[in-house]
């Protein structure tokens, strides 16, 4: 499907944005930024299509610096009027804004490493045709089979572009797919999920994404009660990216500096170099790596180098804005756009093997931060849990509400596969293995199916 | 689960002669409207839609503006101003619903995008079980706009600006405040939303969104505490934030952020617990607003914001409250979130039960979902967040009505002999089917003998959305009946959020389970 008419002249509207900061505000400098993309979509339930969609948009936000004053402005309407509307209200912004000591100045010409490839021609041209056969795919049953099916296909095919009146200039164009499943047994006693992400449309396969997802659900039907406690837990990658994620957010330097974060170390200071965890957890922002696929600069552009943030159990880094970093007299790391949690050495089944007694979980949901100094969180179990006895998995209980947070999950995991899984998510691209930990707080029990 | 898609609606595909309707009654409204360009744009839309083949369309024109400022301590932060403006047309063919955007707000872009969306409903025709079928809506020729005093979009950043930072300086004056962050944000919304049953319907919505936190830090042992202001976010204008009393109270905040700091840890178990509306509203949303959603209620949710345990063999039966507590949903309070004149339907916005006397009486429905229930006209809670998004069941504002007695915070103190008292809101969490809750606050207090005795830390209350509600035992009246809410509704996929508010007054529940959630022994 081709996009709804004419695209936008990205290149022209970018110089179009800095021009007019340059006659406008002489003395300004002004970081200009443009994102195109195309998203579509294929939604459905109870077992039909409900809704579907097609946008294309582009958006050019422009932040203007005066001195120590700036303020930023955006907007969609790329015509020559709109940009220049949208830069000099940046200007009349900043120019009445209250001082800020801490601004930086815009970037300069960057170096970038090489990214992996994420654009995949394909991907950026399915149609609405081509959504409703892996839609179809996706919600085939097997005869015998009473099942309600939900899901979401989705792709993208986006492009960045970025410059300053400083010299740096940035492009990037990538694609994503994902789709997601949910099968509930008729009787509602039952329900599994699984999901596929990759930049390649060829990569998401419809069948094996709901073949997994029927199975989830049929095995985790009529689920029999199994009290709340401390249990050695077995959980899958969307479970352990969705609580890491809560830890790779607190590992900003300045707000640990402060005094407001986990990696605060009492009396002062950060706990830069502290070993915290066991020798196989290792977590990096690599740049090029085929496995993450992304773009090889920060949002305002800045270079990205690979980076470790756990060293076989080591804090490594945290996060450095560039006015932090200044004051610190650190580098800066920007807000990494890819996070890689290393694999071990096990397979699915190994995490099993040895366990007396402990509960298989597919994924979370509603997870919201308790304490911001513990990183404790909060949270549920959802479509698949399983009671795992002897090294194999016996029969589905109940779902729970679990207390408990990422640094323990790491701290107490003793197993993770080889093999590591990207998973759905909006801001950061994620890969991490599933994984095997202990005493994981499942606090009470949760009707929800 | 008595699912029917029975015909409710005739007429549906009747094009001709719409645009012509609308436009002469456009004139006898106070429209806001002034670029001729527009009516092409919709027009072309339409005829576009119609020569495809869809039996039903619209066209939402909307345009988002936003202002932020945000404050760190002593300085600004962040000033920005942004829009988006854009065309949205959704359709029906073949029975399926198709939907296509463009940020161009010209005839060329809406006559593709009304191509395009019906290209899609014909894909997806054949895997459709039941067509769509809309309840029957009148078709609606109107303007309405948020009532305010003062458009914060033309008061001047300076006044923004110094407010912010005046509340900074209050707070960093308190000792032990070691850091603090204020905010403000403006949210314009115009929509134009015309339909090819002839509703011509525009709209000027404002919301604002005040506030600001106090870090209270004990360097030596590495702890810190926050407190963040109960004010919340409004439909109105500036005149809200200048009436408020967010400046006055920064020496009070600050001092309960050290306050927290220093409180003792709550020790768990059962307690009778009592909320102030400023920490009861966000029970009220996840634990009502959410399981009366008809979409959630019947599976159109599951694979992401999940089901519901109000299923429909319920209505009308579940005793989901206690007795003396009736929750009802509008979008007509003045100043609610939610409130409008017509949902993004074009159905004129109302009242109704969603719980009356403790029984479930009521959902939430759009005119897709009314004859799912087999109810004759939809409730009015279509939305989408913008241009781009496609509009489907969002919620209302969902309120508990205040009770019968003229009682306060102060009389349900009066009568608890152990309890622990809330305000504000923490951390909140709740299953995919809306049983298993888990609240935090902002400020906690033990009661003890009828007293509020000292502040504690560490508190959570934990409970299943029909115990709960069962358990209230004491409800506060209409004195100090009051509106929380939020700007950050998420639902559906790909996401949208919906802004919405809570009323209800302070209440108690009998045997809450509290939580202690300290883990400080964790850090090292």
């Amino acid at each position: 499907m081709k996009p709804a008419i004419a695209v936008p002249n990205l290149k022209g509207a970018l110089d179009t944005a800095l021009a007019a900061a340059k006659r406008l505000a002489p003395a300004a400098a002004a970081f200009v930024r443009l994102e195109s993309s195309r998203d579509a979509n294929l939604r459905f339930a109870r077992n039909e299509v409900t809704s579907s969609g097609d946008v294309d948009e582009a958006t050019l936000s422009v932040e203007i610096t005066l001195g120590r004053r700036h303020a930023s402005s955006d907007t969609n309407q790329l015509d020559q009027a709109s940009i220049e509307a949208a830069v000099s209200r940046a200007i009349g912004l900043a120019e009445v804004a209250p001082e800020d000591p801490e601004v930086m100045p815009p970037l300069g010409a960057q170096h970038y490493l090489q990214a992996a490839p994420g654009f995949d021609a394909p991907t950026a041209s399915l149609d609405a045709a081509a959504r409703a056969k892996m839609a179809r795919e996706a919600m085939a049953l097997k005869p015998g089979e009473d099942l309600q099916l939900a899901g979401f296909l989705e792709h993208y095919a986006s492009r960045e572009l970025l410059g300053t009146s400083a010299g740096l200039r940035a492009d990037h164009q990538d694609t994503g797919a994902t789709l997601s499943l949910t099968a509930r047994t008729a009787d509602g006693t039952g329900s599994g999920w699984a999901a596929n992400v990759s930049h390649r449309i060829g990569d998401v396969d419809p069948v094996k994404v709901g073949a997994v997802a029927r199975d989830k659900a049929l095995k985790s039907a009529k689920p029999t009660k199994l009290d709340p406690g401390r249990y050695t837990v077995v959980l899958e990658p969307a479970a352990v990216a969705e609580l890491l994620m809560f830890m790779l957010f607190s590992m900003d330097a300045r707000s640990a500096d402060e005094g407001r974060s986990f990696f605060v170390k009492p009396g002062g200071g950060n706990r830069m170099g502290e070993k915290i965890f066991g020798p196989h957890i290792t977590i990096t922002s690599p740049v090029g790596d085929p496995l993450l696929p992304v773009p090889p600069f920060g949002m305002d552009g800045m270079a990205m180098a690979p980076l470790t943030w756990i060293d076989q159990g080591t804090v490594k880094a945290l996060m450095y804005s560039r006015y932090w970093a200044q004051k610190q007299g650190k580098t800066p790391t920007g807000i990494p756009r890819g996070v890689l949690m290393a694999g071990g050495t096990a397979t699915s089944e190994d995490l099993l093997k040895g366990v007396k007694k402990g509960v298989l979980i597919t994924r979370f949901w509603y997870s919201t931060p308790l304490d911001p100094q513990t990183l404790l969180t909060t949270g549920l179990t959802r479509d698949g849990v399983f009671l795992i006895e002897d090294g194999a998995v016996t029969r589905p209980v109940n779902n729970f509400r679990w207390n408990e947070s990422p640094v323990q999950m790491l701290k107490n995991a003793d197993a993770l596969t080889k093999e590591t899984y990207r998973v759905p998510g909006d801001f950061v691209t994620v890969r991490v293995p599933a994984l095997r930990t202990h005493e994981f707080n499942l606090a009470s029990i949760s009707d929800a199916i | 689960m008595g699912l029917t898609r029975r015909s409710v609606l005739k007429g549906t595909g009747a094009l001709a002669g719409i645009a012509l309707a609308s436009r002469a009654g456009l004139a006898d409204a106070r429209g806001l409207l002034t670029d001729p360009l527009l009516e092409e744009v919709v027009d072309r839309a339409l005829g576009a839609a119609k020569k495809a083949g869809a039996t039903y369309a619209d066209i939402r024109i909307v345009r988002r503006r936003s202002e932020s400022l945000f404050t760190r301590d002593d300085h600004i932060a962040d000033v920005s101003a942004n829009e988006n403006y854009g065309l949205g047309v959704r359709v029906i063919a073949n029975g399926a619903w198709g939907f296509s955007a463009a940020s161009q707000v010209i005839p060329e872009a809406a006559e593709r995008a009304a191509q395009i969306a019906v290209e899609i409903a014909k894909a997806n025709a054949p895997l459709l079980q039941r067509p769509v079928q809309l309840a029957p809506a009148k078709a609606a020729v109107d303007v309405w706009q948020t009532p305010l005093e003062r458009n914060p979009f033309k008061i001047p950043l300076a006044e923004k600006s110094d407010l912010l930072l005046a509340i900074n300086g209050a707070l960093l004056k308190v000792p032990g405040i070691k850091h603090c962050f204020s905010w403000f944000q403006g949210l314009g919304e115009w929509k134009l939303f015309a339909s090819s049953e002839g509703a011509h319907i525009e709209q000027d919505i404002v919301r604002i969104r005040p506030g600001y936190t106090a870090t209270a830090i004990d360097t030596a042992s590495g702890e810190f505490e926050s407190r963040e202001h109960d004010l919340p976010p409004s439909q109105a204008g500036w005149e809200y934030v200048a009436r408020s009393t967010l400046l006055q109270d920064a020496p009070r905040i600050g001092e309960e952020a050290v306050q927290r700091l220093k409180s003792p840890s709550v020790k768990p178990g059962k307690k009778h617990l009592i909320l102030a509306p400023s920490n009861l509203w966000l029970t009220i949303h996840e634990s009502v607003g959410h399981p009366s959603e008809l979409d959630r209620a019947l599976g159109y949710e599951a694979n992401f914001a999940g089901t519901s345990f109000l299923t429909v063999d319920k209505l009308n039966k579940l005793q989901f409250a206690a007795p003396h507590l009736s929750f009802y949903a509008d979008k007509t309070t003045p100043a609610g979130l939610a409130t409008c004149g017509y949902d993004d339907d074009g159905v004129k916005t109302q009242k109704w039960d969603i719980v009356r006397n403790g029984k479930f009486v009521g959902y939430q429905t759009t005119r897709e979902q009314a004859g799912w229930i087999n109810e004759p006209q939809s409730r009015g809670c279509s939305y989408a967040q913008d241009f781009r998004s496609f509009p489907f069941q969002r919620m209302p504002n969902v309120s508990l009505e205040p009770g019968s007695k003229d009682l306060g915070l102060k009389d349900l103190i009066a009568a608890t002999d152990d309890g622990i008292l809330i305000y504000g809101d923490g951390s909140w969490s709740i299953d995919h089917q809306r049983y298993n809750f888990q609240f935090g606050g902002q400020m906690f207090y033990e009661v003890k003998g009828g007293k509020v005795t000292r502040s504690l830390r560490d508190v959570a209350y934990q409970s299943s959305t029909p115990d709960f509600w069962k358990s209230c035992d004491m409800l506060g009246g209409a004195r100090e009946w009051e509106m929380g809410g939020s700007f950050w509704d998420g639902k559906g996929e790909p996401g949208q959020v919906n802004a919405v508010s809570h009323g209800c007054p302070p209440a108690r529940f009998a045997q809450v389970n509290i939580l202690n959630t300290s883990r400080r022994g964790d850090r090292k």
